[in-house]
Parts: structure tokens; sequence; C-alpha cells
């Protein structure tokens, strides 16, 4: 067990996540100006490009903020707070190195219970404006949620048995020598799978697709569109840093300390995840519940089975 | 002086919603118009007829039954994980007789085509 | 300047652009398209994140009841301020335009306004004179049951799957993202299942030749067009709504790969340049198994129907068909040898048949789309992707130099 962190943990905590979101943003703004007008020519324009992100938060920060006709105006603040609130939470427990802001004795339940808020938020956003093509997006989420979520649940439960701990640091300390992806390669696919899932982001990104003009996000703008827009970054970067601790050995590592081998792998998640999501196109519920149903759910159930049974001959 | 591992939640849920509150702050500090914008929903430049929110007709609604059945049994599955090699075999084999009989559930829903809705 | 003005002024440095496009404005378009992504400047979605409408409209007689400066208008009025707008009368002026558009912008940025200004400005008038002069399926219930906010809510009517349930009447477009520029179609929506669609089409002002058909149309009037120059063109028109099947499921990589090479295409590049920049974007659509899963059997015509229409069977297929075009015409644009007159089959058919292309494809449009869910019914219409601007009165001979 590690000790306690400084008190100052608690701030740099939101600090450190949102400099993150933001640099990983900035990274596939990149790649997608490399996609739409070929290579940059110049260091200077490459970072143009990556700057558009935090460009777009500046953007958003001086422009009025809209209320479509007889919306809910508190239901579209409260969902589109919700999501980095409940990221910024569930980040409580992530470990740099070996050590979480807090390392809860529940841990792995109260990443999932933050990570669930989102069904609310997203609904609650896209609900909100009265606008058709607003509440498509939101119930999109909603349909998203009831598939990934079950495979979700049963990945990272299956971390959890392998460590017969619910302590995301107890989970890190199990794999000290072999690492949980390696014989849990089916969770922790899922788990990955569920982390673009859950920020409807990627693959997944129909809630908030450009086919219903941004979905849950079509009618807002100024800070209501960064907190929803930018809490799914958020939600991105906690979900696959999560991966680190939950499947990737977490601050185990040779030669160096704890904390660089979480950066390093938290990024090599992030970088994964940014060439993935090039490589498909998106998900539609309608088509993908039956294969999450099907396929996934009793491959996760067969996963625990295994890691139970390896569990009780160790 | 730190009381209970929960402490630190509670204390960075203030710093997560004063951030909210700040970037209001602070877009109304600078933005050139600080009133709302009231307009009408966009579905391509022209008006609806009626207001979008009504009864959601949700084609999916049967894979929340399936959902629940799964979520009940996870509120199991999470205290589980913690007794398996205490309580031994057993706690293996009874565990993964309940989720057969789910997932004889989710085949039967998907025979029913209750997984596909278009 | 103090520092909230200068805060604003970096903000604004590379505005969202919406494109308010009429049906006969595809060369605009493309411009506008082509010079955003070479400035690095976003194309918004939606009103809401737009802060710079370009219009690229022709004042025409519009949709039945709403001609297009009302649409316009409406998109201006959804805008959050700051914003800005300009007009773009020739393709020609698209970067001195959008410059123009940048300076205007930061102008009313600087500007600090007052309550009510644009604050609290009157929504568009929604009650009374919703914008539907045809109703595809008659009176209905609900519009006794009392307005909120002048608008009635949702009725009930009897649904697919033997229910009674609430059924929202949307018009769609004509400016939604990656849409038929012009194409206004009025749907009957429960949850997000398409109950009933009528497609209507907003002509082109009069005067402008369908820019897709143009080197077929000049052949025909007895120009002498190169054969390059024509596959040139029916390469970039694929590459264009190869760009919108993309966009709309939900592939922003290819989709901005497949709109790079047609700017390429359309900005004289060589045959072996486009051959390299389309092999690797047919490559990978192609091999893609997501996307043939996700696509197949989506917005499935009849055999005879979809022979008579040129296209293949489902949305899966048609893509396939623009990617064996393209390909096949990315190689063939060098060709120096003139166009025969005859037959003259531009990207979409026929140029000359006695009912346009694309009149044909918007026929097709309201039988696939019943029944379909709106992810569906976007990638059924991006499939068939009907070119407005053919729907123009038949042009005359030697008037082809728009």
């Amino acid at each position: 067990m590690a000790e306690h962190p400084p008190s100052w943990a608690v701030f740099a905590l939101p600090v450190l996540l949102a400099a993150v979101a933001l640099v990983t943003a900035g990274a596939d703004a990149l790649l997608a100006a490399g996609a739409r007008a070929g290579p940059a020519r110049s260091p200077r324009e490459a970072a143009a490009r990556a700057a558009a992100p935090a460009r777009g938060v500046l953007r958003e920060l001086v422009r009025q903020p809209r209320r479509t006709r007889a919306a809910d105006v508190a239901l579209v603040r409260v969902g589109a707070a919700l999501l980095p609130v409940a990221a910024m939470l569930a980040g409580v427990v992530l470990p740099l190195g070996f050590r979480s802001v807090s390392d809860l004795p529940e841990g792995v339940v109260w990443y999932n219970a933050m990570e669930a808020l989102a069904w609310a938020a997203v609904w609650l956003a896209g609900w909100g404006p009265n606008s058709a093509l607003s509440l498509i997006g939101g119930y999109r989420f909603l349909a998203q949620g009831l598939a990934y979520e079950v495979p979700h649940m049963l990945a990272i439960t299956t971390a959890a048995l392998g460590a017969e701990s619910l302590r995301v640091g107890g989970v890190v300390d199990a794999q000290s020598g072999l690492w949980f992806a390696v014989w849990m390669p089916a969770a922790f696919g899922i788990h990955l799978l569920s982390a673009l899932a859950m920020a409807f982001w990627g693959p997944f990104d129909r809630p908030a697709g450009r086919d219903v003009a941004g979905g849950a996000a079509a009618e807002l703008s100024g800070v209501d569109r960064i907190l929803l827009l930018g809490g799914r970054w958020l939600l991105l970067v906690v979900a696959a840093a999560m991966s680190v601790p939950l499947f990737l050995g977490g601050g185990h590592g040779p030669l160096l300390p704890g904390w660089a081998w979480t950066v390093v792998k938290t990024a090599a998640v992030l970088a994964f995840l940014l060439w993935a999501r090039r490589r498909v196109p998106a998900l539609r519920m309608e088509r993908w519940t039956e294969a999450a149903w099907v396929v996934l759910t009793p491959l996760a159930v067969v996963q625990a089975l295994v890691v139970a049974v390896v569990v009780l001959h160790r | 002086m730190r009381t209970s591992d929960w402490q630190p939640v509670l204390v960075l849920l203030v710093p997560a919603v004063a951030g909210v509150f700040l970037l209001h702050a602070l877009s109304a500090a600078v933005r050139p118009v600080r009133e709302p914008l009231r307009t009408g929903p966009f579905l391509g430049g022209l008006e609806p007829r009626e207001h979008a929110l009504s009864r959601f007709h949700v084609r999916w609604y049967p894979v929340t039954m399936v959902f629940l059945a799964f979520d009940m049994e996870m509120l199991f599955m999470y205290p589980w994980v913690r007794v398996v090699t205490a309580v031994g075999p057993s706690a293996v084999v009874e565990m993964f007789l309940f989720l057969g009989i789910l997932l004889a559930g989710v085949l039967y829903a998907w025979r029913e085509g209750a997984l596909r809705w278009t | 300047m103090d520092l909230r003005g200068r805060i604003v002024r970096a903000a604004l440095g590379r505005p969202r652009v919406l494109a308010a496009v009429s049906a006969g404005a595809t060369e605009r378009r493309l411009a506008v398209e082509a010079e955003l992504a070479r400035r690095g400047w976003p194309c918004a979605a939606a009103p809401a994140e737009a802060d710079l409408l370009v219009v690229a409209a022709d004042p025409g007689p519009g949709t039945a009841g709403a001609g297009t400066a009302d649409w316009v208008a409406r998109l201006w009025e959804a805008m959050p301020a700051p914003r800005a707008r300009v007009p773009l009368a020739d393709a020609g002026e698209a970067a001195a335009v959008l410059d123009h558009g940048l300076a205007e912008l930061r102008r009313r940025g600087g500007a600090r306004h007052g309550g009510g200004h644009r604050g609290g400005h009157a929504p568009a008038p929604p009650a009374g004179s919703p914008d539907s002069p045809q109703d595809p399926d008659g009176p209905h219930a609900g519009h006794d049951s009392g307005l909120v906010d002048g608008l009635p809510l949702a009725g009930r009517a009897d649904d697919r799957d033997g229910l009674r349930l609430d059924r929202l009447h949307l018009p769609l477009g004509p400016a939604l993202p990656d849409w038929p520029a012009g194409l206004v179609l009025r749907v009957a929506l429960q949850g997000d299942v398409v109950q009933r669609a009528a497609v209507e089409a907003d002509p082109p002002g009069p005067g402008r030749l369908p820019f897709w058909n143009e080197p077929w149309l000049r052949a025909a009037a007895g120009e002498r067009v190169a054969r390059g120059e024509a596959a040139r063109r029916l390469c970039a028109a694929h590459l264009d709504s190869l760009g919108r099947f993309f966009a709309v499921t939900g592939w922003p990589d290819l989709a901005a790969r497949a709109r790079y090479a047609r700017d390429r295409a359309l900005g004289g590049a060589g045959a072996a340049e486009l051959s390299a920049l389309v092999r690797p974007l047919t490559r990978r659509a192609r091999g893609s198994r997501t996307l043939r899963w996700l696509t197949a059997g989506v917005g499935v015509l009849p055999a005879g129907r979809a022979r008579s229409l040129g296209v293949a069977g489902d949305a899966h297929g048609r893509m396939l068909g623009w990617l064996d075009a393209v390909a096949r015409a990315a190689s063939a644009c060098d060709d120096g040898a003139p166009l025969a007159a005859d037959p003259a089959v531009g990207p979409r058919g026929p140029v000359h048949g006695p009912v346009p292309a694309s009149r044909a494809l918007l026929d097709a449009l309201p039988g696939l789309l019943e029944g379909a869910e709106f992810a569906c019914a976007r990638i059924v219409v991006a499939s068939l992707d009907p070119d407005l601007d053919e729907l123009a009165r038949a042009p005359l001979p030697g008037a082809a130099h728009g």
C-alpha cells in the first residue's frame, strides 16, 4: 500500500487531466488536418494545427450562449457540467505511479459509478434544448450505453477478480509480475472499446455525430459547449488512463520510476486510440447492440470464468 | 488532516464545481454580448411544426429489460470478487450458473429479434 | 487595445465557417471548402458552432413557402454573437470574401454590445407559419392540444410496429452538413425512425449550368473539350459524393482524404498524383469489413429500379461504384483527346435524358427512407447524392460558359 499523496494533489488533478485532454485533442486535430489538407509544410503550421482545440476553447469563451425555444435551460446546464465533473471525480482513483489522490477501498466500483453518470449527462444535454436533432443524439447515447455497459462492467470486474480486490492500488499490486492484459486480453480489449463508447468518441461518436449536426451538442454554444465537448475528452483520457492500472501493470516496469511508467503507458494507450479511430467508421447502435450482446457479453463472461478458475488454483 | 479515503473526493468536488462556475463567470466577463441568444432549433434552416420534446419511441426498449437483469447481477458480482478464494469453488459455480441463466435470456432475446430494430 | 478586446481578437483568429449553399452554387461551395482547408479554418455543422456565415445562394423561388432568403435568414438568426455574414457571388472570390468576413467578425467582436441588441432578439416566427405547405400525411391530431410558445406538441399516429405513438413533423435541410444543397425532406419521425418522407427540391436559379455536367454539356454544344477534363470532373464529382458518404457514415478520416483528393483534382493535379491520392482511399474503403457490415443492406433498391437509375442495389454497392469510377477517371485525367459529344454521360447519368438523372434519384428517395432509422436515412441520401443543379431548365446550347 502506498502512502497518502500531498493534500495539493486534489487541486492538481483537474489541471493535469485538462492538460492531458488538451494535448490529446491537439494530436487528434493535427492528424485530422493532415488528412484534409495534406501534411503540414512547416513546424509553425503543424503547431497552429495542433493548437486548434485550445483556440476552440478560447473561441467558445467569447461567444454568446444560446437558448432554443421552450428549452429546459437547467437540464442543459446540469447535463453539460455533469460530464467533466464526473470524469474528474472518476480520476480520483487513478494512480500516478503507485499513488492516487485517494485509493478508495471500492475504487473500481467508484470509477464505474462516475463513468455511468455520462448516461444522465448526455441525455439531459440532448433533451434540454427542445430540438429534434439534439434529442436524437441524446437517445443514441442511451442505446449506446445499453450496448457497452455490461461488457464493460464485466471487464473491470474481471481485473478486480484477478487481484481479488476492488481497490485500484490492489489491482496494481497484483500485477507486479504478469500484466493482466497478457492473461485477460479479452477483458482488456473490451475495456478499450468501452472507453471509446463512454466518451462517445471515435467509432462511437454517433450521439454527437455530424449526421445529426452535432447531436447532443447541436444547439450548444459558449461555456456549455466547452463543458460537454471538453468533458468527453476528459472522460476519454480518464478511461484510457484507467486501463493502465487495471490491465497494463500501472507503475510497474524496469528502470524508470513508477510515475514515468504510468505516463508512458497512458500516452501509448491514447496514441493507439487516436490511430485506431482513423481506421474505422462509426458504429451504429442498431447494428452494434447485437454484436455487443451476442459476442462481447458471452466473451466477457468466459474471460471472467477463466480468471475465476485461475484465482481458485493460485 | 485526512480522516477517510472519501475526504479527498469531497474536497475535489469543490475545485471541479468551482471550475464550472469560473468558466461561466470568465465567459460573461469577456464575451461581447452577454445576454443569451433566443432562437429556434436547427434542422437545416426551416422551422418545425411541433416542439421536439415528445414521447420518443425507443425501439431498443426490450434491450433495457435484458440490461436491467445484468445490472442487478453486477451488484452481486462486485462484492463476490473479494471472497472467491475464501468461499472456494462453490462461489465460482454459483456465480457462473447465475450468469449462464442470464446469458440464456440474452440468447432468447436475440432469437426473438429484440437486439435489432431496423 | 484592452485585454478583453485582445482576447476576443485572438479567439476569432480562425473562425468556424457555415456555408449556406443553394442549388446551383456547387462551384462556389467547392471553392469555399478548398479555401477553408487551405487556411485550416474549421467547417461548422450547425449555426450554434458557426462564427462566419458565407452565403453562396442565389435568390431563388426556394422551396414552396420558404424562399432561399428565408432559410438563410434563419441560419443567421440562429448564430450566436460575435458573428459575421458575407455573400459570395463568384467562386474566384472565395479567398477575398473569407478575408473580408474575418475582418468584419473582428470588428463586430471588438465592440461590446449592451442589453437587448442581439441578445434578446425575438426568435424566428414559429407559430401560424410553420414551413409546411405540404403535409406528407394530411391533417393530424394534436393541433387542438394547446400551444406552447406558439407551437403545438407532437400528435400521435399509428406506427410501423402497430403502436400508436408521438409523431414529429420535421423539415430536414436545405443546410444540413454533408447534405445535397437545396434538398428539403419533409419527414414524419417516430422516435428516430422515419415514418414518411416527401422530397422538395429547390431548383437552382436561372442561367446556371450544372457544374458537374459542364464538360459534357459544352462538348454537346459543339465546343472542343478534352477527355481528360471530363475525367477530372467526373473524378472530382464522385470524390465529392464519397466525401459526403464517409462523413455521414462517421468516417471523418476518409471523408477528409476524399475531399483533399477532390480539391487536388479540381486544382489541376496530374494523373500520377491523383492516382497516388486515390489508391489508398480505395484500398481502405474497399477493404473495410466494418463499413460493409454497416452499410450493406441499407437503402436497397429493386434490381430493375437500380439498373434504370444506373446505380448499385445498396448503399455499400453504390460506394464501390464510385470508388471504381474514381480510380478509372483519376488515371485518365491527362488525356488530351477531344471528348465525343455523344453519348454524354455525366457523373449522375445521361446529361440530356428526358428527365434529369438526379430527378430520378430524388424520386427514388421517399420509398427508401420510409421505415429507416435516422442515421440510415442520412446514409441513403448520401449514397444516392442527387445533384440538384441538374434540375435547372434544359440548358440552351451555346450558353455554356456560366
